[in-house]
């Protein structure tokens, strides 16, 4: 025998057992969740359980005892062809109670109560109770972590049980004929007992058939009580070696009988079924000699208590954070139900380019918070908002985030009441708020020292922000707000997404991404047509013969102020309220609020990222560049007619926000030379970027009645086209949409 | 469709008396065969429940996941110095502890809103621990992981068990009607009758490590079902037809 060397004393090979290995089901931690939060509470209280074991594993399982969903349900059924194991519940309220509880004491008892069953005769008429156990748990519903500790009370010889005869396999011993009048017999058996398992049988065996009996009817069954063969229903797939369950069953022989006995065979029944083929051959059958116990008044030396998986005396522990905390749950399910559309649809789709995206939202009305909800859906985790205003009762209606309640009081500070929500609809999110001002060109902020401190501070705010984001969403509800951020932006390379609304006319569009520090040298048509003095349309006429809005590359593409022949200044000086505050369709800020966020996801899918070239309405039918579809430059929205156009068009050397003079003053003179734009009129800008000479000479050649040169003409009517399109009635030109407030 | 012909379109929705009236014939040849097949009720109705069956595999990494994410702060839980005596002399056989077992647990339900069966599933470590679905996908066989992330039924998603509550894989029944269709009309131009869950069953199984022995095609058929449940079916099969945008009609 194998197992030789464990067996103690010379020559006598003891029985030595397979343990039970305890087996939980997720349910079981669930309904345990369930039952602490709104039953149990603080009550620590012994509770009962149960669990089953099975004795038709295929070989190289260990031996289980399982406890399920069910195991709170002590009167309810146990799965077919199993056996029941009843359980004591000790729950703690405290990490210190589990520890200090005294499990020796508590394995006493138990075994004493087996013990007094045994000699009051209870066990031989119900024998499930010699399968006793004892669960003692910690569950920190903070962190999901449940802590717990099996045992399986035993009674023990103390000298060990020998063997007479090793175990062999049952074909070696019964005939096929034997074998099946076994299956018979205990099928009988079960049906008999209204069971589909018995755990404890009596076996009587001749060459001509196989009788087995309950137990309790051990004093008819046997006559002769010299040698006598026992059942027992064996979770164990051992060769050599029985389960738990029989330990007791033989405690409780030699207590009874163990006076009359010389040897016992025990039959440990193991009843599988392999496609379809139901076998008990593989039961293993042996002779022991059972110490006499019949005399034994107090209860014998009890164990049971499970080493745990490092094979050391002490408990478990189980971390279900993944599976039971709902936020971990959330986090799981958005991610996988994202990738679903990768297996499906998009198989090369690059969700976790989208994903790791940071995004930064100027501005946390309308379209901010239609762009914040549209990140989540993509499963975007970094959200930063930006926004100086507070809730008020117009909000809620066409503001997704925001409700009745944020408005009372003055109303929440919108930066951080959308973060809020978002936290709320998904706790996964990384959302921060900033309640600040952007300063903005026309808009002094020389009253004081305070103020001026103030707005250098709102700029280096705003330049870490951006800094420390890949995308910058601009939905701001004024032109000039966004001018700080476009130059920002643009000196910094970074990605910029903007949206505006008209009544019922939008844009969406992203922004021209310069080259890198370096590169813009080379070939590069902006900085060609900065030197140029002529006054032709800037940026266009040096790509001869390449039509005008075809095959843009993104570092040519123009920003939000690029069309503009007017430099920022106050808007909201001068107007009427509803011109101040434009009112536009319901639907609108959905509709571009939603596109600014999947154009954003399309740039992300390029290779060539914000670099890519524009493509346009032209574009529709050809091979798309991602496998999302296009990447425009712009997508401008007709509400009235149900209608979008995907222009494109070029940087304009003379932008007053994103064309190199700017951005050269900005990096050469920061905060001083973004103050004298923020404290002078438009025409400091204008003066500075060439605009002024523009106007004027074109005034001067109209007046003057002289036909323009050949070329000039041509350039001439590119701008009149240029600008028609952005002119027609229903359009947003660029100098005045602003967001609905 | 064309309900006017001969035969009445193979269809590859099933109404939810026909998924329960096939189920029954699965379980009956499951409980002859032994083959761990039951029928859970759900809060005691007959009528709403599924099919499960449980099934301890063998864990094929040998330390992770099936003993890993112990919980850390396990301190003051060292071993028991007043129990480390217990297994002297104690007849335990030594060495038992630490088999890494998976338990994986199968979920056969209607859904409703797909008319077809779903099969939802779950493998957990023998703490309780459910696995991942990258750790499942670990523990799935090298030479069928290539094949089976290739087929038309790689859509695995996590999915909350609809009568249970708990979270649960589901292979996604987008594709359910991709590789019924086929078989179905098959065995309909052969006026077979097919037992619907079988045939499904025995190709969305084996992606996800379950067996459905080949005695079940042979000795489980189609339900027999009484004429309003068929007209019904007929019916329901009609609307779905008409509702879904993806499916094309029967022929």
């Amino acid at each position: 025998m194998a197992d030789d060397s464990t067996g103690k004393g010379p020559g006598t090979t003891k029985l030595q057992f397979a343990p039970f290995c305890s087996a939980l089901e997720a349910g079981f931690w669930h309904q345990l969740t369930q039952k602490k939060l709104n039953d149990y509470r603080l009550d620590e209280s012994p509770k009962s359980i149960k669990g089953y074991y099975y004795n038709g594993d295929p070989v190289g399982l260990p031996t289980r005892l399982t406890l399920e969903f069910s195991a709170f349900e002590v009167d309810g059924p146990t799965p077919l062809r199993c056996c029941t194991a009843t359980g004591i519940l000790y729950n703690t309220n405290t990490l210190e109670a589990f520890r200090s509880i005294d499990k020796k004491a508590l394995l006493d008892k138990e075994a004493c109560e087996i013990w007094k069953e045994i000699q009051s005769g209870a066990a031989l008429q119900n024998p499930s109770i010699l399968n006793k156990f004892i669960l003692l748990t910690f569950a920190d519903l903070k962190k999901y972590h449940f802590y717990y500790w099996f045992c399986f009370p035993v009674l023990c010889f103390s000298e060990g049980i020998p063997i007479i005869q090793e175990p062999v396999s049952l074909n070696l011993k019964f005939s096929a004929k034997q074998i099946s009048g076994l299956q018979e017999a205990y099928d009988n058996l079960c049906s008999t007992n209204n069971t589909t398992a018995v755990p404890y049988f009596l076996v009587k065996y001749s060459e001509e058939e196989v009788r087995v009996a309950p137990i309790h009817e051990w004093e008819a069954f046997f006559t002769d009580f010299k040698t006598v063969t026992v059942g027992v229903y064996d979770p164990c797939t051992l060769a050599q070696h029985p389960g738990w369950p029989l330990r007791n069953f033989l405690i409780l022989i030699a207590s009874k009988w163990g006076a009359q006995l010389d040897v016992v065979e025990v039959l440990c029944f193991r009843d599988r079924t392999l496609q379809g083929t139901r076998s008990v051959q593989h039961s293993i059958i042996f002779q022991v000699k059972l110490p006499d116990l019949s005399a034994s008044t107090g209860c014998p030396k009890s164990v049971g208590w499970e080493k745990n998986q490092k094979g050391a005396m002490g408990p478990r522990s189980v971390n279900l954070s993944e599976c039971m905390d709902p936020k971990r749950l959330a986090e799981s399910s958005v991610d996988l139900n994202l990738k679903l559309m990768r297996w499906r649809l998009v198989p090369t789709l690059d969700l976790d380019k989208v994903v790791s995206t940071k995004c930064l939202l100027l501005g946390a009305g309308t379209l901010g918070c239609n762009v914040a909800r549209t990140l989540m859906g993509w499963g975007v985790r970094h959200i930063t908002f930006v926004d100086n205003a507070k809730i008020s009762y117009s909000n809620p209606v066409r503001q997704p985030l925001y409700e009745f309640d944020d408005c009372l009081a003055g109303g929440k500070s919108k930066a951080l009441a959308a973060v809020e929500r978002l936290r709320k609809i998904f706790p996964g999110v990384n959302a921060e708020g900033f309640n600040m001002s952007i300063p903005m060109p026309g808009h002094p902020v020389n009253f004081s020292e305070v103020t001026l401190e103030q707005a250098r501070r709102d700029v280096e705010q705003l330049e870490a922000l951006i800094s420390s984001h890949d995308v910058v969403f601009l939905l701001m509800d004024t032109r000039e707000s966004r001018w700080l951020p476009t130059v920002l932006a643009a000196s910094q390379r970074k990605l910029v997404v903007n949206a505006a609304l008209g009544f019922d006319t939008f844009v969406v569009m992203r922004h021209g991404l310069k080259r890198p520090r370096g590169e813009s040298a080379e070939s590069s048509p902006s900085s060609s047509c900065t030197s140029a003095s002529s006054s032709s349309i800037p940026g266009m006429p040096s790509l001869p013969g390449a039509s005008l809005f075809s095959n843009i590359p993104g570092h040519r593409l123009g920003c939000y102020f690029c069309n503009d022949v007017v430099a920022p200044g106050d808007s909201t000086r001068d107007r009427t309220l509803d011109q101040q505050c434009t009112v536009s369709r319901p639907g609108l800020a959905m509709i571009a609020g939603a596109l600014a966020v999947e154009m954003m996801v399309s740039i992300l899918q390029h290779p060539e990222g914000g670099y890519a070239v524009a493509s346009s309405s032209d574009d529709r039918m050809n091979e798309p560049p991602t496998s999302l579809g296009l990447v425009p430059h712009q997508i401008r929205g007709f509400l009235a007619r149900f209608d979008n156009v995907l222009p494109a068009s070029l940087a304009f050397d003379k932008c007053t926000a994103c064309s190199p003079i700017v951005l050269d003053h900005y990096e050469r003179e920061g905060f001083q030379f973004l103050s004298k734009v923020f404290n002078s009129s438009h025409s400091f800008l204008e003066d500075l970027t060439g605009l002024t000479l523009l106007h004027q000479e074109t005034q001067a050649a109209e007046s003057a009645g002289v036909r323009p040169q050949q070329d000039s003409s041509l350039t001439n009517k590119t701008l009149e086209k240029f600008l028609r399109l952005w002119e027609s009635p229903t359009s947003v030109l660029p100098p005045c949409p602003s967001g609905a407030v | 469709m064309s309900a006017d012909t001969a035969l009445p379109a193979a269809s590859c929705y099933l109404d939810e008396e026909t998924f329960r009236l096939s189920c029954g014939l699965f379980l009956e040849h499951s409980h002859s065969l032994n083959d761990g097949w039951t029928w859970e009720m759900f809060s005691g109705s007959e009528k709403e429940g599924y099919m499960k069956k449980t099934v301890m595999v063998p864990c094929r990494l040998s330390s992770t996941p099936c003993q890993r994410r112990v919980v850390d702060d396990t301190d003051g839980l060292a071993e028991d110095e007043q129990l480390s005596d217990q297994d002297e002399s104690a007849g335990e056989l030594p060495g038992a502890e630490g088999q890494a077992v998976l338990r994986y647990e199968y979920h056969v339900l209607y859904s409703c809103s797909y008319q077809i069966p779903i099969l939802y599933f779950r493998a957990s470590t023998l703490e309780g621990r459910s696995l991942s679905l990258e750790e499942v996908w670990k523990n799935v066989h090298p030479n069928y992981q290539q094949r089976l992330r290739q087929g038309p039924w790689d859509t695995i998603t996590q999915q909350e068990h609809p009568l249970l509550g708990q979270p649960f894989f589901m292979l996604h029944p987008c594709k359910t009607e991709e590789f019924m269709r086929p078989a179905l009309e098959t065995a309909h131009a052969k006026r077979m009758g097919v037992n619907y869950i079988v045939t499904w069953l025995s190709v969305v199984g084996p992606v996800v490590g379950l067996d459905v022995p080949l005695s079940y095609a042979l000795a489980v058929g189609a339900p027999v079902p009484g004429t309003s449940a068929s007209a019904s079916a007929a019916a329901s099969t009609a609307a779905s037809a008409a509702a879904s945008t993806s499916a094309s009609a029967p022929d």
